[in-house]
């Protein structure tokens, strides 16, 4: 403490000797700056050192109370390893010796340590004490179950809470008394602090008091020197040297007034200067002098402290050695008790053994005499055994002889039978590997049996590939053998039909000349339905060509403009002959007779899938396209597309149309739709509606389709959706060809109603007419010949008579 | 036991003079019978291998061997070791507690190992550095002096507390001269010539470097006090603010003492800012003014600052206002201290707001302020509302009767409040004895607290 007293004013010691000095020096300086440097020194420097002593000694309490708590961080250190060591039950009864001898060790060290305690230090050692306790009662509740002891320990909890409350009343006190202490100590700093704050206050009014002063004498004495330069002036008007010289004289004496009255300021501040020097110095010893009052409370208070904490101590020991005689008196009462309670038991039991011992005697002799009787007959039926025994022992021995005997003839068969077993396991084994190489020469016979079917299995799939490619072949040369079958049919249906009808036509016109010459009546040319038919019978008119049909559509229209290209068409489609051509008429008739479905939007659709689906059309295709450019163009095109399309038959494009117009229709309902119908319904609706489509393909939609309707954006969409219901649609459709078996049923009848086509009574008549007309002819026929008789006659009568005359002539002549 | 033994033989060797004397010496003294003698007995030759250890101790400058010895060997020989060895031999080699006990012990008269964290060797370091430093005389001290010790002691040193730098020699000249040439050389050419040590090169170099206390000040200057010895001069600041930036781990700065004034507290707070570790920084007895408490404001929203002391400075109610402003951003000051200050009731009711929102000043000392009523009507407000003040001091202030009772008001129902300074704060007896009740009710309820807390915990 001492030393850091001495660091504390360095400027304080600088100050007493060179200071003065050098303020004389400031304040010599002018009126003006004499006042700052002043204050500088008296406000800066002073309250500097001296709140710097304050603080020291503030600090330096501060440490000078370490110590102490070290010292009784120490005791209670020995404090805390001392109760270690009791762990038997009869200390834990009392747990008061170790804190006993606990302050009793921390008296010395503190005494030793000097400067009382500091609260924290008390504090701690409280908390440990507290701490120690539990630790106890946690020891004892292990080591003791009891019950009668609890209630003890309830005796000494209550015991304990007055210990207990005695520490903590001393810990309040001991707080209390630190905190006056502080109080006390840290009084002085704050009396310094006020007095600073005070000084500071008087000090800013003095300065400012100062100012005030020193600006009103610079001012008056700037007047005075103007009034004095001013008068330098009039010098020069002077003439008279002794006015001048009264003048200079005046200016003189101004001046030095002047002077006089800067030199009294100059005082005054020195003056005050010295004031502050000696106020200064005054404070200084006033420092010192709290500086030793702190010091001395300080000391006043570690002692003080050091007393009450020892007289707490001497106290809290008391009340603890008081508890520990308690407690004490009690375990000894107690032990007594419990140990006269334990001879008596003792006694108790060494009587009971006493009499237990004798008990025990006399059975034992009872028992003793009963074995000796035991034992006698015991031996004497043993001995009996014994005998019987040896006897029967020796039968055994006979018999064991015996069998020893036999049982070595046996070993010697079993190993004779064991020599023979040995050869013969030789023998299978030899056996064994005989099979073994059969089998593994089986096994690669098998291996090339099976490398060898494998072979054929090979041969015979490519055999059933190639079978099958022949199959396919002649399946397809069946289909077309058929239909070049039915074509030749057809053909030599025709012809024959073509005959029977020449002859019918011939038997009609005999008919005719019969009725009209012969009987003069008049003919009507009878009319019967077989006479209209061409072809084979069975109501299926041929398919057309989907081409044919389309070209046909697209030059039917066009037809009535040019007329060329119709005819050519026709030529083309019809080139076969006449009947083609009936033919092709009656479908445009029917294509025409589909009353709803105008030409005109069929066309169009034509048109618009050959304009959209071009990239259908090879590119192959595409070049010649290009160079016959040509009305037949989109002919050409369409045909391309309707390949691509795999679109073969009439009835294919038939659908196909429809399909579009049907989806121009929905196209069209959908747009009259208002806003009321759900989308959602539209396209069930659609479904359903092509499911319709799709079972009554014929049902064609109404009439009042405006063809513009389908956009050309859908024809894509429309195609598609097409493709994935026509793909369905052939597949079922294929076998249709081969099912057809032309059913002839009726031929026969055809036949026989073109035999049939003269009646019966013209049949009849012509029978009539002939046996008539035989008779007739007969009658002809004599005539015809009497005629002959009639002219050779006549000419044998006339050579007669021509002989006669010649005769004559001749007779004549003679 | 063997290897380090053949070892030190094999060192030995070559120069085995001293030690065969010595051996042959003591054979020729042992080997006499004595037979008077009872207490003569073989067992006083020394074993092989001390010899060598004292071998080893006496040529310790030369051939330093410690580390590949045993344990117990190299207790020995660092107990024989000389205090007087230089410190480039031992200072790295030599980590015995013991050995540097003896150096301490044997240069200064007071040793209190516990402040330096209880070793001796760090505290033999941070004083032989202190001391180093207190008597730097720059331009005349060899400045190698304090660059050669630093790889010796820069694993060592944590903190430093230096409480004087000198200022460098004058020319004979000027002493010789006159007091009025003198002064007036102080204004002209001090700033030139009284630059103090620079701290720059020193303190970046030691890297575990947690407490710095410097004072730019000169003590025991007797009779040649002369107000140019106590002059921190901006060179100075710059220099140490560079030097105080590098340091990153530091964590308590004091600068005290130092004429500290608003410019240079601006350029050492503008390097604090965003400072990763400094905790405390103690500025006291200084003459900052409100431009310095401004920076300073802006230095506490912006750094983990906890503890902040400006005791004894010269800071008013706009300074203040800047501080309260700083404390209601940030939340990490935990203790300010503006003892002795100029604030009045205009910074008093701003530091007053400010912790109306602060929620982790715990401490603060307003005393010898000039505040008076209104203050206290504010800090009536405050006490009711924070619930984490534990210390107020209102000493030296004049908060008047009426304040008094607003104050009393106020701490009704607080429940944390474990200190308020009223002394000389002109409060009716009355209302202090009632406020001292509440208070150190307050009080008793942390201690019992604390007391019942580790109670608990143990059972």
């Amino acid at each position: 403490m001492r030393p850091s007293a001495e660091m504390i004013l360095p400027p304080r010691v600088a100050w007493q000797g060179g200071g003065m000095g050098k303020i004389a020096a400031h304040a010599r300086r002018g009126p003006g700056d004499a006042a700052p440097p002043t204050r500088c020194l008296a406000t800066g420097d002073a309250p500097r050192a001296r709140a710097c002593a304050v603080t020291r000694a503030h600090l330096s309490s501060g440490v000078a109370m370490e110590p102490p708590q070290e010292g009784a961080a120490a005791a209670s250190r020995s404090e805390l390893a001392e109760p270690e060591p009791k762990l038997d039950p009869e200390s834990h009864r009392e747990p008061d010796p170790g804190a006993d001898d606990g302050p009793g060790s921390e008296l010395d060290p503190g005494a030793d340590a000097g400067p009382g305690a500091e609260p924290g230090s008390n504090r701690e050692r409280q908390q440990r004490i507290a701490a120690r306790r539990s630790r106890v009662d946690v020891r004892r509740r292990e080591a003791v179950g009891e019950e009668v002891e609890k209630e003890e320990e309830k005796e000494e909890e209550e015991e304990e809470r007055k210990s207990l409350k005695v520490i903590e009343e001393t810990g309040k006190v001991l707080a209390k008394l630190l905190f006056h202490g502080t109080q006390l100590l840290t009084n002085v700093q704050v009396e310094a602090d006020l007095r600073e704050s005070r000084r500071r206050e008087k000090e800013g009014e003095e300065k400012r008091r100062r100012m005030k002063k020193l600006e009103m004498e610079a001012k008056h004495s700037m007047e005075k020197l103007a009034e004095i330069n001013s008068k330098w002036a009039l010098a020069g008007d002077l003439k008279i040297p002794q006015e001048l010289w009264e003048l200079l004289q005046q200016q003189q004496d101004q001046c030095e007034q002047l002077l006089a009255e800067k030199n009294q300021m100059i005082r005054e501040l020195q003056q005050e200067l010295e004031a502050k020097d000696s106020q200064y110095e005054q404070a200084l010893k006033e420092q010192a002098d709290e500086i030793r009052v702190l010091l001395e409370r300080m000391e006043e208070q570690t002692r003080n402290m050091l007393r009450t904490h020892r007289h707490h101590i001497r106290q809290i020991e008391k009340t603890f050695e008081e508890e520990r005689q308690e407690m004490l008196e009690n375990n000894r009462k107690r032990w007594n008790e419990a140990i006269q309670a334990h001879n008596e038991q003792e006694l108790q039991f060494l009587r009971e053994q006493m009499d237990k011992a004798l008990e025990f005697e006399k059975q034992l002799n009872e028992l003793q005499d009963e074995s000796v009787e035991n034992y006698d007959s015991m031996k004497f039926q043993l001995e009996q055994d014994v005998q019987y025994l040896e006897k029967k022992l020796r039968q055994m021995k006979g018999l064991y002889h015996l069998n020893q005997v036999k049982l070595e003839y046996n070993l010697d068969v079993l190993r004779q039978l064991d020599v023979e077993n040995s050869t013969l396991r030789s023998l299978q084994k030899r056996k064994i590997n005989r099979f073994r190489t059969s089998l593994s020469l089986l096994r690669t016979k098998m291996a090339n049996q099976e490398k060898k079917f494998q072979e054929e299995k090979q041969s015979l799939d490519s055999e059933l590939e190639r079978i099958m490619g022949k199959f396919q072949e002649t399946q397809s040369r069946m289909r077309d053998l058929a239909r070049s079958s039915a074509e030749k049919f057809r053909q030599v249906w025709i012809v024959n039909e073509e005959e029977a009808k020449a002859l019918i036509r011939e038997a009609l016109d005999a008919d005719r000349i019969i009725h009209v010459q012969q009987l003069g009546m008049p003919w009507e040319e009878p009319h019967f339905w077989f006479m209209d038919n061409v072809g084979p019978l069975g109501g299926r008119r041929e398919k057309r060509d989907a081409m044919q049909v389309a070209t046909a559509l697209l030059e039917g229209i066009q037809s009535g403009k040019r007329e060329q290209g119709g005819r050519r068409s026709k030529k083309k489609g019809s080139g076969s002959g006449e009947g083609r051509k009936e033919n092709q008429e009656r479908a445009e008739e029917r294509d025409t007779s589909r009353p709803e479905v105008s030409r005109e939007t069929l066309r169009n659709i034509l048109e618009l899938l050959s304009e959209e689906a071009e990239f259908l059309v090879e590119n192959k295709l595409l070049r010649p396209l290009r160079e016959v450019v040509g009305p037949r163009n989109s002919v050409r095109q369409l045909r391309a597309i309707l390949e691509t399309l795999r679109i073969e038959d009439e009835d294919e494009l038939r659908k196909l149309l429809e399909f579009f117009l049907y989806y121009g229709y929905q196209e069209v309902t959908d747009s009259q739709d208002t806003a009321g119908e759900n989308s959602m319904g539209t396209a069930q609706e659609r479904g359903n509606g092509r499911s319709q489509f799709q079972r009554d393909e014929f049902q064609s939609p109404e009439s009042s389709i405006p063809t513009r309707s389908i956009i050309k954006d859908d024809v894509l969409k429309i195609l598609k959706e097409f493709l994935r219901d026509f793909a369905k649609l052939r597949d079922e459709g294929t076998p249709r060809e081969i099912q057809e078996v032309r059913d002839n049923s009726k031929d026969g009848e055809y036949w026989e109603a073109l035999t049939r086509i003269i009646p019966e009574r013209t049949l009849k008549l012509w029978d009539a007419l002939g046996a008539a007309l035989l008779e007739y002819h007969k009658v002809l026929t004599r005539r015809s010949e009497l005629f002959s008789e009639a002219i050779t006659l006549q000419q044998q009568n006339s050579e007669l008579g021509i002989l006669l005359e010649e005769y004559l002539g001749s007779e004549n002549g003679r | 036991m063997q290897q380090p033994v053949a070892c030190d033989k094999s060192r030995a060797i070559p120069s085995p003079c001293p030690l065969e004397a010595n051996l042959t010496d003591v054979s020729f003294h042992t080997r006499r019978c004595i037979t008077e003698d009872p207490s003569w007995s073989l067992v006083t030759v020394p074993h092989l291998t001390e010899l060598c250890l004292q071998h080893i101790a006496h040529n310790f400058q030369k051939n330093p061997i410690l580390n590949c010895l045993l344990p117990e060997d190299q207790k020995k020989v660092v107990n024989m070791l000389s205090t007087s060895l230089p410190l480039t031999v031992t200072a790295n080699i030599v980590s015995h507690e013991d050995y540097w006990k003896r150096c301490c012990k044997e240069r200064w008269q007071v040793c209190d190992v516990s402040n330096y964290g209880d070793s001796w060797k760090r505290m033999f370091f941070e004083r032989h550095l202190e001391n180093i430093l207190k008597f730097f005389i720059p331009n005349t001290t060899d400045p190698k002096q304090v660059l050669e010790l630093i790889p010796l002691c820069k694993g060592y040193v944590r903190k430093l507390e230096i409480d004087q730098f000198l200022p460098p020699l004058r020319v004979d000249q000027k002493e010789e001269s006159n007091d009025l040439s003198d002064t007036e050389d102080d204004s002209e050419l001090g700033e030139i010539y009284m630059h103090h040590y620079n701290l720059k090169d020193l303190i970046p170099a030691l890297p575990h470097l947690e407490e710095l206390h410097l004072t730019y000040g000169v003590k025991s200057c007797g009779m040649n006090f002369e107000w140019s010895l106590f002059n921190f001069t901006d060179l100075d600041c710059s220099n140490l603010a560079a030097a105080v930036k590098m340091c990153r781990n530091l964590k308590v700065f004091k600068l005290t003492r130092s004429k500290v004034d608003d410019d240079k507290i601006k350029l050492l707070a503008r390097n604090l800012q965003y400072h990763p570790c400094l905790l405390e920084l103690d500025l006291s007895h200084n003459l900052i003014g409100d431009h310095g408490a401004q920076s300073l404001g802006k230095l506490i929203s912006h750094s983990r600052l906890e503890a902040l002391n400006l005791c004894n400075n010269q800071i008013c109610h706009l300074g203040a206002q800047a501080l309260a402003q700083g404390l209601a951003e940030s939340s990490t000051l935990t203790s300010l201290n503006l003892r002795l200050n100029f604030m009045e009731d205009k910074g008093g009711e701003a530091i007053g707001c400010a912790l109306l929102t602060n929620t982790s000043l715990k401490s603060l000392h307003l005393g010898s302020n000039n505040l008076s009523e209104p203050t206290a009507a504010v800090f009536s407000q405050v006490l009711a509302q924070n619930t984490t003040l534990r210390s107020i001091n209102f000493s030296c202030n004049h908060l008047g009767l009426d304040g008094g009772k607003k104050l009393l008001e106020g701490l009704a129902n607080n429940k944390t409040l474990t200190e308020l300074d009223l002394r000389y704060a002109e409060v009716e007896q009355e209302t202090c004895f009632l406020i001292h009740d509440i208070v150190w009710t307050n009080r008793e309820l942390v201690r019992q607290g604390s007391l019942h807390h580790p109670n608990s915990e143990y059972l």
